[in-house]
């Protein structure tokens, strides 16, 4: 991904407008187009950039960029222009931007929200944003009050000169023709009024009142429903179904094969789904069909105890580290395929007519979208727009968009607008998965305390391939088929014989301070499709790493604390998350019964250290409380990070605790929340979050909180049992 | 043609006897914010009152409410007016994703009605079988406490410019 860095010149390229008239970009990354802003200019409105428009009213419009799934970042990012714009976040209307260049992601380059940057990347642009538009109203005030704009400043949505105060709608008309001074200086985080303050969510009450308006939620006239039935097992293609009789089921409009399988529209969502379900389709039969979870399983043992693999990280000397130590442990981690399973399952609607199409769907790359519409109805990318509504959740899964392409390819062969919903079973059944790993590690401690060497190995499938052979058509709709699969196979290619997927080994060796250490990744992939999911290779890399430090702590009588703190001097920031919330264990009274696990981990530039306390009772794991310290920087919303510490962490448990794919005849198993359990209030511990006061530039906050949890909890379970697990979901073994 | 009460008003629809009354709810009468997640009563997305009790309804039959009382998230309080336990929403910045809520406060509302000062547990029973895959369990189960009768935080009802500033 390309790192575009904004400099202040590029603001100059702010051309603003006032309703009615054609709306000219305003870019971030200096290479304006002339592509219409997706905003509609009201009477008198004032469109100064892509991000703001100031009504005669003094009312606000954001358009946030960003994709709200739940993690705060339309509250973020409004605080953020709101600072500098100087006008209350909480009053301004917020509205999800639709596809245009000014949008990009400055830390991606495309208009896609994922990796936890949208605060990190947007600190400075978003800034900017409110600023320069502050300064033109600044600048129109002074023309139209016949003073020296050093007479005026703002407040709250209003000019201030000589103790009267002007709505900054009052100016909008002159505002318009007024070019943006070249430089405008930013407050010193001294000033902030609303970053880094105790506030709500922008998004609160429409979502606590059914207002809040998701994907699934877009009603059309003349709609009609899709359902999809697809092969269990991936990557098999239809051999044949039973058309006729499909067709005469009440309601039933049309059923056709599609990319994925063979789709049946009908006039309501029920007709469709039970025509769906009863309908007779068989599947072609793929060498996956004969794989089962212990295959797949005993595959990944065989690389792992193999010469097999490609060597990553190489530094120092590995055996004579392991020479130098006084005690060496070797331990092997297991982690499963996990489902994603947001609560609103996978929907699109799109809407084709008169040359133009339309597509609603909440998703982590709107430009994606517009993309995949474009190929598969064949119209240009310029003639779709998109409608970007709330994420019913994420983690990752909206960042594929195959659902898009089923929606367009049944909208273009039916003639009629189409809602495309997916059940839960399609959801845990038919998606993208958390890639299943194994992993070894080897660790050596010398005689002082420090971890002399640490010899790490992961196999597993790569997440990176997959997701470029998905985004590829998504983001280049005029690349043709033939291009797609060339690329896509480079990349698969690529990560299997040539360098390991940062993605696959991140959080494996990167926390420590040990000089000998060698990362080996050997690729066993056996075609489960495999995406990003919340925290990436940190969901299980961290219970690898941090347990293993847990078995260096307890082989060597350290203490946890002291044991991280000595081994983590080139990494004070996270040295300092674990000093905080080391003090904070000492402090912690306990139950009798009750034991506390600890786990540190730095994720998305943030660090975070976790306490679990945790009961072990009649074969129970139950944890009652969570301590969690994070650095991530300056907090603009603290509310907003407890929040996604909070969410990390219960997301985390479920599959410390719960989550399992297990795979028979090449297909997923589970189906539906029976057999697929999620965490459950009653299950849910006391959570208290420490936010580390801080200056800095923010760093993440969706991702952090995860990776750190499940170890924390099995360090407990230890504690609690004698028992050391090292398979996620956590089992206690049996004992007479 | 199956006739029900829905938020306050008669309603008929000719919908096929075994639709769920999710379906009916959502695409015939348009009523949005109760949602669709699993299809099989196990994560109460869906819920509404039926007669003041919390339902399931992405399972029930449009045919089995027939002369009874729905109540959605859209109904929950009068015109204009917030819930106590939408106000304690607002106050302790409850949602993430905000998908799950919808059935979260109905299923609160419900136990409110039935049991005005619930403790913890009665809050952690009533509410299990709502799933929310963000993790707001925490902030839900002190969303409902203060919304009980004997806190009296939220009592009022509370206009959302109010709760707002």
């Amino acid at each position: 991904m390309r790192i575009e860095n904004l400099s202040r010149r590029s603001f100059l390229k702010t051309t603003a407008i006032v309703g009615g008239g054609v709306v000219i970009g305003f870019s971030l990354s200096g290479c304006s187009t002339s592509a219409p802003l997706p905003i509609d200019v009201a009477d008198g409105g004032f469109v100064p950039n892509a991000f703001i428009q100031i009504l005669p009213d003094n009312s606000v419009k954001f358009y946030t960029a960003r994709d709200e799934m739940g993690q705060g970042v339309t509250t973020g990012l409004s605080t953020l222009l709101g600072e500098e714009l100087d006008f209350d976040p909480f009053k301004m209307e917020i509205l999800l931007a639709g596809v245009h260049e000014d949008y990009n992601n400055p830390g991606m380059g495309v208009q896609a929200t994922g990796g936890s940057n949208a605060i990190h990347a947007h600190f400075e642009p978003m800034r900017r944003a409110g600023a320069n538009a502050r300064a033109i109203i600044l600048l129109a005030a002074a023309q139209d009050l016949g003073v020296h704009v050093d007479q005026l400043k703002t407040e709250d949505g209003h000019v201030v000169w000589d103790n009267q105060r002007f709505p900054y709608g009052s100016f909008v008309q002159t505002a318009a023709g007024i070019a943006a001074p070249e430089e405008v200086s930013l407050k010193s985080p001294g000033d902030f009024r609303y970053i880094g303050q105790e506030s709500g969510r922008v998004d609160a009450l429409a979502k606590s009142t059914g207002a809040a308006v998701f994907g699934i939620d877009i009603d059309l006239p003349g709609l009609h429903y899709a359902v999809v039935r697809r092969s269990p097992v991936p990557g098999a293609k239809v051999v044949g179904f039973n058309r006729a009789a499909t067709e005469q089921a009440k309601g039933v409009f049309q059923v056709m094969e599609v990319a994925s399988g063979v789709a049946v529209v009908a006039e309501t969502y029920w007709q469709a789904k039970k025509a769906a379900e009863q309908m007779e389709v068989t599947w072609e039969e793929v060498p996956l069909g004969g794989m089962s979870s212990a295959d797949i399983r005993a595959d990944y043992e065989q690389a792992l105890n193999s010469e097999e693999g490609l060597t990553g990280t190489d530094e120092g000397d590995l055996d004579a580290g392991f020479a130098a130590a006084d005690h060496v442990l070797e331990s092997q981690y297991w982690t499963p395929f996990l489902s994603h399973a947001p609560m609103e399952p996978m929907n699109a609607v799109v809407d084709i007519k008169e040359g133009w199409a339309d597509v609603w769907s909440g998703t982590q790359g709107p430009v994606a979208a517009q993309g995949l519409v474009a190929r598969f109805s064949g119209l240009e990318p310029s003639k779709v727009r998109v409608h970007q509504t709330y994420l019913g959740g994420s983690f990752g899964r909206r960042g594929t968009l195959t659902h898009i392409v089923e929606a367009t390819q049944i909208a273009v062969a039916s003639g009629k607008p189409i809602k495309l919903i997916w059940s839960r079973e399609d959801d845990l059944r038919n998606g993208l998965y958390r890639p299943a790993s194994l992993m070894r590690l080897k660790a050596g401690v010398d005689g002082d305390g420090r971890i002399a060497a640490w010899d790490a190995k992961r196999v597993g499938g790569n997440i990176s391939p997959d997701t470029i052979k998905n985004m590829l058509p998504a983001l280049f709709p005029g690349l043709s088929d033939g291009v797609v699969d060339w690329v896509g196979g480079l990349a698969d290619g690529a990560f299997t014989d040539w360098v390991a997927d940062p993605s696959s080994v991140e959080g494996l060796f990167e926390d420590y301070d040990h000089p000998n250490t060698r990362v080996t990744h050997a690729t066993v992939n056996h075609g489960i499709p495999l995406t990003f999911w919340r925290s990436v290779g940190h969901s299980y890399t961290a219970f690898a790493k941090e347990s293993m430090v847990d078995e260096l702590v307890v082989a060597g009588g350290y203490d946890p604390v002291a044991f991280r703190l000595k081994n983590t001097e080139n990494k004070p920031r996270l040295q300092n998350v674990i000093r905080v919330a080391g003090e904070l264990m000492k402090a912690m009274t306990l139950s009798q019964d009750h034991h506390l696990g600890f786990a540190a981990h730095h994720s998305f530039l943030t660090d975070v250290a976790q306490i679990a306390e945790v009961s072990v009772k009649e074969g129970k794991i139950r944890v009652h409380k969570v301590v969690c310290v994070v650095d991530c920087g300056t907090a603009v919303n603290p509310d907003v990070v407890r929040a996604q510490m909070e969410g990390g962490i219960l997301f985390g448990l479920t599959a410390a605790l719960h989550g399992e794919h297990r795979i028979e005849g090449g297909a997923i198993k589970e189906s539906n929340f029976h057999d697929y359990p999620i965490l459950r209030m009653n299950e849910a511990p006391d959570i208290e979050v420490v936010i580390v006061e801080s200056q800095d530039t923010p760093t993440g906050a969706g991702e952090p909180g995860l990776p750190p949890i499940a170890p924390a909890v099995a360090n407990a379970v230890f504690r609690a049992s004698g028992q050391r697990l090292r398979s996620l979901p956590l089992r206690l073994e049996a004992r007479a | 043609m199956i006739e029900f009460e829905l938020n306050g008003e008669t309603v008929r629809t000719d919908e096929a006897p075994d639709t769920p009354v999710l379906w009916v709810i959502r695409d015939t009468f348009k009523l949005k914010g109760s949602k669709f997640g699993c299809g099989a009563g196990l994560c109460g997305a869906c819920t509404m009152h039926l007669d003041g009790t919390a339902i399931r309804t992405c399972m029930l039959p449009i045919s089995a409410v027939a002369g009874q009382a729905i109540t959605t998230i859209e109904g929950l309080s009068a015109e204009g007016n917030l819930h106590p336990l939408q106000a304690a929403w607002q106050a302790y910045a409850v949602p993430q994703c905000g998908y799950c809520q919808s059935g979260q406060i109905m299923s609160a509302a419900a136990l409110l009605e039935s049991n005005p000062n619930p403790s913890e547990a009665d809050v952690e029973i009533a509410l299990a079988g709502n799933i929310c895959r963000c993790g707001c369990y925490p902030r839900i189960k002190k969303a409902v406490l203060a919304a009980s009768e004997s806190s009296g935080l939220f009592k009022n009802a509370i206009t959302s410019e109010e709760v707002i500033s």
